[in-house]
């Protein structure tokens, strides 16, 4: 089984490569053939037309954590999901009811946040 | 070619490593090779589909698009290429350098990485895992970050702005793309890619699009939605927050952000072929000589098929205002997936002809 | 063929013994990247560079446990860990404007408690490494071939045998929903959202009031 994975980790490991490769390349051939005259408007974030006012690290809306967090346990019932898909035509009745049961009590937690207006963006 | 590459090695690198190491230096060896043969056709198709998209968009929009580079235009992405080279990379005063520099190569690696379990005949596939699925899913949830780090490395306004809204909407939508996912594996009973592909034997008619086709709908629109392409552009709506999260980005540092984009779209083209249209199969019953035999040349067509469908998105629909992405994702997509793996359980288990007998 | 044997014999030793020594080696490998990770985490300035160590040490624990062939425990805790929870920490640490400095004096003070937790941990751990229920496991371990695929067998055990435990599971994600909810969700005064349906189901006698009145004098 190992055998298989060889292939991905070595895959993961060019991919990085690769990509640091071209950012490399761009770094250096941009040092090397440009003349690479700084100043401190070329070098300020984009703004449109004036400097920035503050730090544009701010404070967000509390909703994206929410959605992260429901993100988090949606995740994991797909993680739940997987075995039980694969293994659906070897435990018949007995594991459709099982997984029925739970995807039920998960409903009511999605109905819940519904209702209670976790899903509206304004 | 396996042989002239071990000959190659044999004359060149295998003296002087030590006996014990030979066999793992071939298969290392073997393995990169493989993955150029993968990888070099992804990244020419990456630069041609940029061309083909301006090129398509221009003629439905009644232009001619670029053609003035090359014969009608033909090297205008190697062009491009040069050009983006050669760009200064700026690094903003405030940014947090490091970040930076990792974040585009922390986007490009895991779309490109997505290639090793995908199978492109029934057995020409560079890892054959049991989780090939599953595989998948883990890597697509890892593009996020590439985009969350360069939104905040920026320290940009709107680089964060996009990578915000970005890193949400990717995240709505993948829990839909999870759902139909666990759709196929219900359908096919195997998580390995090769399986899927063979549990859809036949033509048309035999592949899972038709029994599962609200799932393939919306894991085919979730794909759009997570590669970040119009009409669910607003990580980088240009007319509202400039670019996105690379919007600090040049020269090469914003074409590894492209490529990946346009990575992950031929993947996604790439997924739904395999997973909904019978991957390699042909789509006509085996009786026809030539065209009903299966080969590369059908998924060939298939991926162009979406590939096609991405663009004509991006030449048709108006961009979709945030909240409207998000109540799709969430109110409309969840629930439909979960009812629809709940009927394609009830068709496994009662056996559904022609696909579940 | 005698001298044939000699040479064949060694050859196959070699490879089994080649296998698991490249084996120990990207064990070895990762373990270091986990170790060296986890102490980042902790010595890192800056919470978002802690942050990425963290998603690097679960990605060599991944791979750790993927040695162990257990590829489906390994990609969902990519998946989950490294694809969702993470993504939630950044969220946390980028938008909360973080004071570095007050954060580097928690550490000092909370450096006693963090012992004391890693002394626990290191008890505990201790406790069942040394009660010896893990080597008859260890001996009793299966090495499978290509194709099992230990997914599947989750699976079929996962909802029969440990249905009970599987439920819990649901009930518990539940109360997380639930939980999640309660704590963050706050409702705007300030929005200027617009609600289509009420705009469409719009009457003219909502908008519009024709009053009846006297001419007014010039």
């Amino acid at each position: 089984m190992l055998e298989n994975y060889f292939p991905i980790l070595i895959f993961i490991a060019l991919g990085l490569i690769l990509g640091g490769i071209m950012v490399g390349i761009g770094l250096l051939l941009g040092k090397l053939m440009g003349h690479a005259r700084s100043d401190a408007e070329k070098q300020s974030p984009y703004e449109c037309g004036f400097d920035a006012f503050e730090d544009a690290r701010m404070k967000f809306d509390v909703r994206y954590y929410l959605v992260a967090i429901l993100f988090i346990i949606f995740d994991l019932e797909i993680a739940f999901l997987f075995p039980w898909a694969v293994a659906l035509g070897d435990i018949g009745m007995a594991g459709f009811t099982a997984m029925m049961i739970f995807l039920g009590v998960l409903v009511v937690g999605f109905i819940y946040e519904w209702r209670k207006g976790a899903l509206e963006w304004e | 070619m396996i042989e002239l590459l071990h000959s190659l090695l044999d004359a060149t690198l295998m003296p002087l490593v030590p006996e014990s190491m030979h066999r793992i230096t071939y298969l290392t060896f073997e393995t990169v090779f493989k993955i150029t043969l993968i990888l070099t056709p992804l990244l020419l198709a990456v630069a041609y589909i940029t061309f083909a998209e301006r090129k398509i968009i221009g003629y439905i929009q009644c232009r001619i698009g670029p053609n003035r580079v090359g014969p009608r235009g033909w090297l205008q992405p190697i062009a491009d290429a040069l050009k983006l080279i050669f760009k200064e990379i700026i690094i903003p005063t405030g940014a947090n350098r490091n970040l930076f520099i990792i974040a585009p190569v922390l986007s490009l690696a895991p779309s490109l990485a997505a290639w090793a379990v995908i199978p492109f005949n029934d057995h020409l596939v560079l890892a054959d895992i049991n989780a090939g699925l599953l595989y998948i899913l883990a890597l697509t949830s890892l593009s996020v970050y590439g985009i969350i780090i360069a939104g905040w490395a920026s320290n940009s306004k709107y680089a964060f702005l996009g990578a915000m809204r970005s890193a949400a909407q990717i995240v709505a939508y993948e829990i839909a793309m999870g759902f139909a996912l666990v759709g196929v594996l219900i359908a096919s009973g195997s998580l390995n890619m090769g399986e899927i592909v063979a549990a859809q034997e036949g033509w048309l008619v035999h592949w899972f699009w038709l029994p599962l086709l609200p799932l393939c709908v919306i894991y085919f629109i979730s794909g759009v939605a997570e590669t970040n392409r119009a009409p669910f552009d607003v990580a980088e709506g240009e007319s509202e927050i400039v670019a996105g999260f690379h919007v600090d980005y040049s020269g090469m540092a914003f074409s590894v952000f492209f490529m990946a984009e346009y990575a992950n779209m031929i993947m996604i083209a790439a997924l739904t072929s395999i997973l909904f249209f019978g991957g390699w199969l042909s789509p006509f019953p085996e009786m026809i000589p030539i065209l009903g035999e299966p080969g590369l040349f059908w998924l060939l067509v298939k991926i162009s098929f979406f590939l096609f469908l991405f663009l004509w998105f991006r030449a048709t629909f108006p961009r979709y205002r945030y909240d409207q992405i998000m109540r799709l994702g969430w109110k409309i997509f969840i629930p439909i997936t979960i009812v629809w793996l709940i009927v394609a359980a009830v068709f496994v288990l009662i056996g559904l002809p022609p696909w579940f007998d | 063929m005698e001298s044939d044997r000699v040479i064949v014999v060694p050859r196959c030793l070699l490879r089994i013994i080649n296998k698991k020594m490249f084996e120990l080696i990207v064990f070895y490998i990762f373990a270091a990247l986990l170790l060296t990770s986890a102490v980042m985490v902790i010595t890192m300035r800056n919470p978002v560079h802690a942050a990425l160590s963290l998603i690097l040490a679960f990605f060599s624990s991944a791979a750790i446990w993927l040695l162990l062939e257990a590829e489906f425990l390994a990609i969902v805790l990519v998946l989950v860990y490294v694809g969702a929870v993470m993504v939630l920490f950044l969220f946390v640490i980028m938008m909360l404007d973080i004071n570095l400095a007050k954060i580097r004096e928690g550490f000092i003070r909370f450096l006693p408690v963090g012992f004391l937790v890693a002394l626990v941990m290191v008890i505990v751990m201790g406790s069942i490494v040394g009660s010896g229920i893990i080597e008859p496991l260890l001996e009793e371990r299966v090495y499978y071939g290509p194709g099992f695929s230990n997914t599947q067998h989750l699976g079929q055990t996962l909802y029969t045998d440990y249905l009970y435990p599987f439920e819990i599971a649901g009930a518990i994600l539940l109360v997380a929903i639930i939980a999640a909810i309660s704590l963050t969700m706050r409702a705007r005064r300030d929005t200027k959202a617009q609600d289509p349906n009420r705009q469409v189901a719009v009457k003219r006698s909502d908008r519009v009031r024709l009053v009846s009145m006297k001419t007014e004098d010039r």
